[in-house]
């Protein structure tokens, strides 16, 4: 199979668009739904992308075992150890008001952040850590990132999934009802903060199994991706999508990143010389403008507001 | 007689013990042995500031008690007595003490059905996998929540609650739906249409005489009280002076002086 009409940088900036999709159908749940507004997810993402390249380098995996299965266990370990993070900053956080999120989850990024740059034993520092090709091999580099890509779309695919399910789900009823007026769903008996805290553990949990994967594509992890970037792509994705909708963050991701890294950096065919210098910038004013112009068009995103007055119906009726 | 508190010492009752509470150094509520729902149906009225909706939040647990106890008996034998003063807001709800709310509160982006599924469901129902529960849901709780909506008309109800008045039937829906045991009602009539008001009140009325609930109505519009309640509770200044029929208390001297004004009696 030929893949020559396809350049081996669009494939890694698709893993990219869906890594952060992924991030952004999680922070639906989060701040859509539950209204958790995680501003360090990058923070849970990053637990999980270096305890997995951890675990996969300094566990002395037996040889007999291959390369598939401590590649998998180290995925696992990757996403619990985010899930585990996200229990303990959930614990500290999802009882507080906003601003109080807003910062407990800024610097629960920020010490990730720092973490990732110490123990150079542990991290390789700020050089970074050389982990591990695929676990497999069909061909060409381009060939093997080219399937990672279909793995990573089947998993936010699932996500997705998942997500449209919560919606049409009591447990989504009781999501939402949390964010909107906690202290009523409380009086209703619904333990708010377990359930807060649950959802939090959760999608943190996911969160690191992206950051794994995407660690897996960049075969060296290295502080720098560990920037506020990560975050405010998927928040701005999901925010320009429709937060309170299932299919916002796709929208929403797909519009910004397509338009911004595909569109923009690698279709249109601007002269070389303007890659240097000037088009970084004009991608920048055009991105600040596109959010502006939505948000004043549409404050609730593309998709506008939840509207569960159309999609709640008594299942046997159709 | 003997007969009569056989029937008190089964109902579920709330008991409140040395219960203060003030808000900066102003005692709002200070009271110092009550018990609620000995009769299926009893009011708490009392002036403005008397204390009555700080007192109905210390039992549910939105107010936090400076000192004192309260306590649960839900009456039925099987189940032994809650200290709720150090329980959760959600762990008193499931333990069958419910409360309507004063000021209307609801969920903007539920629909009526979605409100009313939510209060219905239990926490099996909840979990983050349970991803296909929906349908059970409506089959187990469907038929029990369009009998409320056919009793109690709604304009749309899978669309959301329009007007204050729908609101407010809203609030006292999901409670019944919560099954409760002791049933505080906070201003239940107010905002309802008149003809709501009524059918709202025969439901009451019902489930506290063939279900066994204890309710408890704070009220000002003082003919509801007079026409359901057997027994009234009246506060003043944050404490429960005086306790009695609805009768005595109606014409005693305090109650007429502090609350009901001259132009009460006798109407």
């Amino acid at each position: 199979m030929s893949l020559d009409w396809l350049s081996h940088y669009t494939v890694t900036v698709l893993i990219l668009i869906f890594t952060t999709m992924g991030l952004a159908l999680l922070l639906h749940l989060q701040l859509g739904l539950t209204g958790i507004g995680n501003f360090g997810l990058v923070g849970f993402y990053g637990v999980g992308m270096y305890a997995f390249g951890m675990c996969l380098v300094h566990i002395p995996w037996p040889e007999s075992w291959g390369m598939v299965w401590p590649f998998l266990l180290s995925l696992v370990l990757g996403s619990v150890a985010a899930g585990f993070a996200g229990l303990l900053v959930g614990w500290l956080i999802v009882g507080l008001d906003a601003d109080g999120i807003l910062l407990g989850t800024l610097g629960f990024a920020s010490i990730v952040y720092g973490l990732s740059q110490t123990n150079r034993s542990l991290t390789g520092g700020a050089e970074g850590m050389g982990t591990t090709d695929f676990p497999y091999d069909i061909g060409s580099q381009k060939a093997n990132t080219l399937l990672w890509l279909g793995i990573l779309s089947v998993v936010v695919a699932l996500l997705l999934f998942y997500v449209i399910r919560v919606h049409r789900s009591p447990y989504g009823r009781l999501l939402i009802a949390t964010g909107q007026n906690e202290a009523l769903a409380r009086s209703l008996g619904k333990p708010t903060f377990r359930a807060k805290l649950v959802m939090f553990a959760t999608t943190s949990a996911f969160m690191g199994l992206l950051g794994a994967m995407y660690g897996v594509m960049l075969h060296y992890m290295r502080p720098v991706e560990l920037g506020i970037t990560v975050t405010l792509a998927a928040m701005v994705g999901l925010v320009v999508g429709g937060a309170a909708r299932s299919w916002g963050a796709v929208v929403g991701v797909l519009l910004v990143g397509v338009l911004f890294e595909l569109v923009f950096m690698v279709w249109i065919p601007f002269p070389t010389q303007w890659r240097g210098s000037a088009l970084p910038v004009i991608r920048q004013m055009l991105y600040g403008a596109t959010l502006i112009i939505v948000l004043m068009t549409r404050p609730l995103g593309i998709l506008g507001r939840m509207r569960r007055d159309k999609t709640v119906r008594r299942p046997d009726r159709g | 007689m003997a007969e009569r508190t056989a029937v008190l010492a089964s109902r579920p009752t709330i008991r409140v013990q040395g219960a203060v509470k003030s808000f900066d150094g102003r005692v709002v509520v200070d009271v110092d042995d009550l018990t609620l729902g000995k009769h299926p149906i009893e009011g708490l009225i009392g002036p403005n500031g008397a204390g009555k909706t700080t007192l109905m939040r210390l039992i549910m647990r939105s107010l936090k008690l400076d000192r004192g106890k309260i306590s649960f008996d839900p009456g039925d034998g099987s189940s032994p007595e809650v200290v709720i003063s150090s329980e959760s807001a959600h762990a008193i709800a499931r333990a069958g003490v419910v409360k309507t709310n004063q000021v209307i509160q609801d969920f903007e982006q539920l629909t009526i059905w979605d409100s009313l599924l939510l209060a219905a469901s239990q926490p099996r129902d909840e979990r983050a996998h349970r991803i296909y529960r929906e349908r059970r849901v409506w089959s187990q709780y469907g038929d029990e929540i369009q009998e409320y909506l056919d009793l109690l008309p709604f304009d749309n109800p899978l669309g959301f609650a329009g007007s204050a008045g729908e609101k407010k039937l809203l609030d006292i829906i999901r409670c019944l739906l919560l099954h409760p045991k002791l049933l505080l009602l906070d201003e239940p009539t107010a905002g309802l249409p008149a003809g709501v008001r009524d059918r709202v009140m025969g439901l009451i009325k019902r489930k506290a005489v063939e279900e066994n609930v204890s309710v408890v109505i704070v009220e000002h519009d003082l003919n509801v009280i007079w026409n359901l309640s057997e027994y009234v509770h009246f506060m003043a200044e944050g404490s429960v002076v005086l306790q009695g029929d609805p009768g005595w208390i109606r014409e005693h001297e305090t109650v007429v002086e502090k609350y009901l004004g001259k132009g009460h009696v006798g109407r």
